[in-house]
């Protein structure tokens, strides 16, 4: 309960003095199934990670949105250092060691972390040099796009974090060090919308909704329900905390106040430490801390975080889950628990509706750059 | 102009005399006496009063950075011995009993460190560090901050934080497998990012094994970190 009272999502519940027990469960879950899987893999593989090759998680688990026994485990071994083969073995070791973890739940035997899905994006190695250099053009596939943004927008380190913090870091550089100008024109005291790292979030964002055309027609319809409603809800929150990270580096006073008239590559290093200690926050996190800093509306947090809330108890409830997962586009239309998935997610974009498009210091950039 | 110098240990190890010879030919005016080896301290303590030091307008010694806990006690029996005005360069992880540490005051300079270190990388490391020595001074290790971090966002962040504390540099490029090698042009151009920050009053100490310990390559190593320091761009060094 310590860990979640410092989170600016339950500091923002208190505030406003909603409850949000889903969300609460899922954090609280999510906390022991980080420690649950470092100590599994400590005691299966030893020393899984070094100073140059990081366990890192994607998904439920880096959004502490964990619900014990249905979240799916997204994770690659990322590689920032000196080549070496061995790390596809130690890979491999991780992969093996979570396939053997199984456990009883309700008299069936599933594996306490379950595999990551079967594009081949989560459970193997991730490289650095990629992530970094290959930003757009010919060679900047769908899986380094997927595993860039999720490093930025929802990850977490298992274990040691130097070769994960370097890239993070490195990877926000990148997107700034392309930007020609990091002041506005008009002014030269306060930091543009870094547009180019905005761009790619969006791109992602576009990539995600129609890679869910393609994959349904891929895997024949197979948990449309299910992934729609994720589509909905969750992929459109690492959307927003994206654009609103982006954002905020114009929006945020503070910030402004750091700039230095002498130089430039100063400049990019306060914006690139902004960016960075926005994205440790989990993208609830950063919605709720947007929220407070940049006085976005605390009606307009209540309503989305509680659509949240509500869409956490959704996907934890079994028998709704397993509905989704069975669920075609045709029988959603009539189906009384993708009615509900409807509601709740009517009331998310509602949320998102007021912070983007009615608050008078979002609205502008929102127009300017979110949808052109 | 800055006062910069060379680490005894990087030029000749653990011939600390043949060092400071090596220096005499040039123009370095700072100097850390190396005893990174626990087995290198007593000797330099013996040494003291016959050492050349008159050119250096800077002088420190780097303790000990890897000892068997029962050393700490002997380690710090030996500081006495030595000046009052050097500062005592330490790395953090060195540290078991923090109260005795603490008695040194300002003389304790306490080191950032390389990636292979449990602590002491980052400004958030450093903060619980000096939360338990709040009179030590900081020696920033350019080199380790640019490895931990190449950007160097992390540096800025060290440096916007301790610069109050800051009464030494080391100087190096920290590769991959935490060597010390020679300023490169990629080392030169993130340091550069960050030297206006760095006050002219605080000494720099090279730690950049050369491939030759002429003379003339250890002045070249100096001048070309002078450079760096006073902000001359990475591309000039490189006479673009």
């Amino acid at each position: 309960m310590g860990q979640s009272a410092e989170r600016p999502l339950f500091a923002l519940q208190q505030k406003l003095g909603c409850s949000w027990g889903y969300l609460q469960k899922a954090d609280s879950e999510a906390s022991q199934a980080r420690r649950d899987l470092q100590a599994i893999l400590e005691e299966r593989v030893g020393k899984f990670a070094s100073e140059d090759a990081n366990l890192v998680v994607f998904g439920s688990l880096a959004r502490k949105e964990w619900i014990e026994s249905e979240s799916d485990l997204d994770w690659t071994l990322l590689i920032d250092g000196q080549a070496n083969s061995r790390h596809l073995r130690i890979a491999r070791e991780i992969r093996s060691a979570l396939e053997k973890e199984i456990r009883e739940v309700g008299g069936e035997s599933k594996p306490r972390f379950a595999e990551p899905g079967p594009t081949g994006t989560f459970g193997n190695l991730g490289f650095s040099h990629q992530l970094l250099h290959l930003i757009g053009g010919q060679d900047d596939t769908n899986k380094n796009l997927t595993q860039r943004m999720l490093l930025l927008l929802e990850s977490v380190p298992i274990g040691p974090r130097s070769a994960y913090d370097r890239v993070a870091r490195a990877v926000i550089d990148r997107y700034l060090e392309e930007e020609a100008q990091l002041l506005e024109a008009e002014s030269d005291n306060r930091f543009k919308v870094p547009r180019f790292l905005l761009k790619d979030i969006v791109r992602f964002w576009r990539t995600m909704a129609v890679d869910f055309a393609s994959k349904q027609r891929d895997r024949g319809g197979k948990e449309w329900g299910l992934r729609n409603a994720k589509l909905r809800m969750s992929r459109k929150l690492i959307f927003s905390s994206g654009m609103l990270i982006c954002f905020a580096c114009n929006l945020d006073d503070n910030l402004q106040k750091k700039i230095s008239t002498e130089s430039h590559d100063i400049n990019l290093k306060y914006l690139a430490n902004y960016i960075r200690e926005y994205v440790n926050l989990t993208p609830l996190d950063i919605l709720a801390d947007s929220a407070e800093k940049l006085g976005l509306g605390s009606e307009a947090a209540a309503t989305l975080l509680s659509a949240y809330d509500e869409f956490i108890g959704m996907m934890s409830d079994k028998d709704a889950r397993s509905q989704l997962k069975t669920m075609s586009a045709r029988e959603s239309r009539t189906n009384p628990i993708f009615g509900e998935v409807r509601r709740i997610s009517k009331n998310f974009e509602a949320g998102l509706h007021s912070f983007f498009f009615k608050n008078q210091r979002l609205k502008p950039l929102t127009e300017k750059y979110g949808v052109f | 102009m800055r006062m910069v110098g060379f680490s005894t240990g990087a030029l000749a190890y653990g011939e600390f005399e043949k060092a400071l010879q090596l220096l005499s030919g040039t123009t370095a005016n700072a100097v850390e006496l190396s005893a990174l080896r626990q087995n290198e301290l007593d000797p330099l303590v013996h040494a003291l009063s016959g050492l050349a030091l008159g050119q250096f307008g800077h002088v420190s010694v780097h303790l000990p950075s890897s000892i068997v806990p029962e050393f700490e006690n002997t380690l710090l029996e030996a500081v006495p011995h030595l000046p009052n005005e050097w500062l005592l360069v330490t790395h953090p992880d060195v540290i078991r009993t923090w109260e005795r540490w603490e008695s040194l005051g300002e003389r304790l300079c306490i080191e950032n460190m390389d990636k292979r270190k449990p602590i002491g990388q980052t400004a958030s490391d450093l903060r619980q560090i000096f939360a338990r020595l709040p009179r030590a001074s900081f020696c920033l290790d350019i080199g380790h901050a640019h490895q931990v971090d190449p950007t160097m966002g992390e540096a800025v962040l060290i440096i916007e934080e301790f610069r109050g504390r800051l009464r030494q540099l080391h100087v190096s490029e920290v590769n991959s497998q935490s060597k010390h090698d020679p300023i490169s042009l990629e080392s030169a151009s993130a340091f550069s990012l960050v030297s206006h920050l760095i006050p002219h009053d605080v000494p720099a100490i090279l730690e950049s094994r050369l491939p030759s310990f002429s003379v003339a390559a250890v002045e070249a190593e100096i001048e070309s970190a002078r450079r760096i320091l006073d902000g001359v761009g990475a591309l000039e060094l490189a006479g673009d």
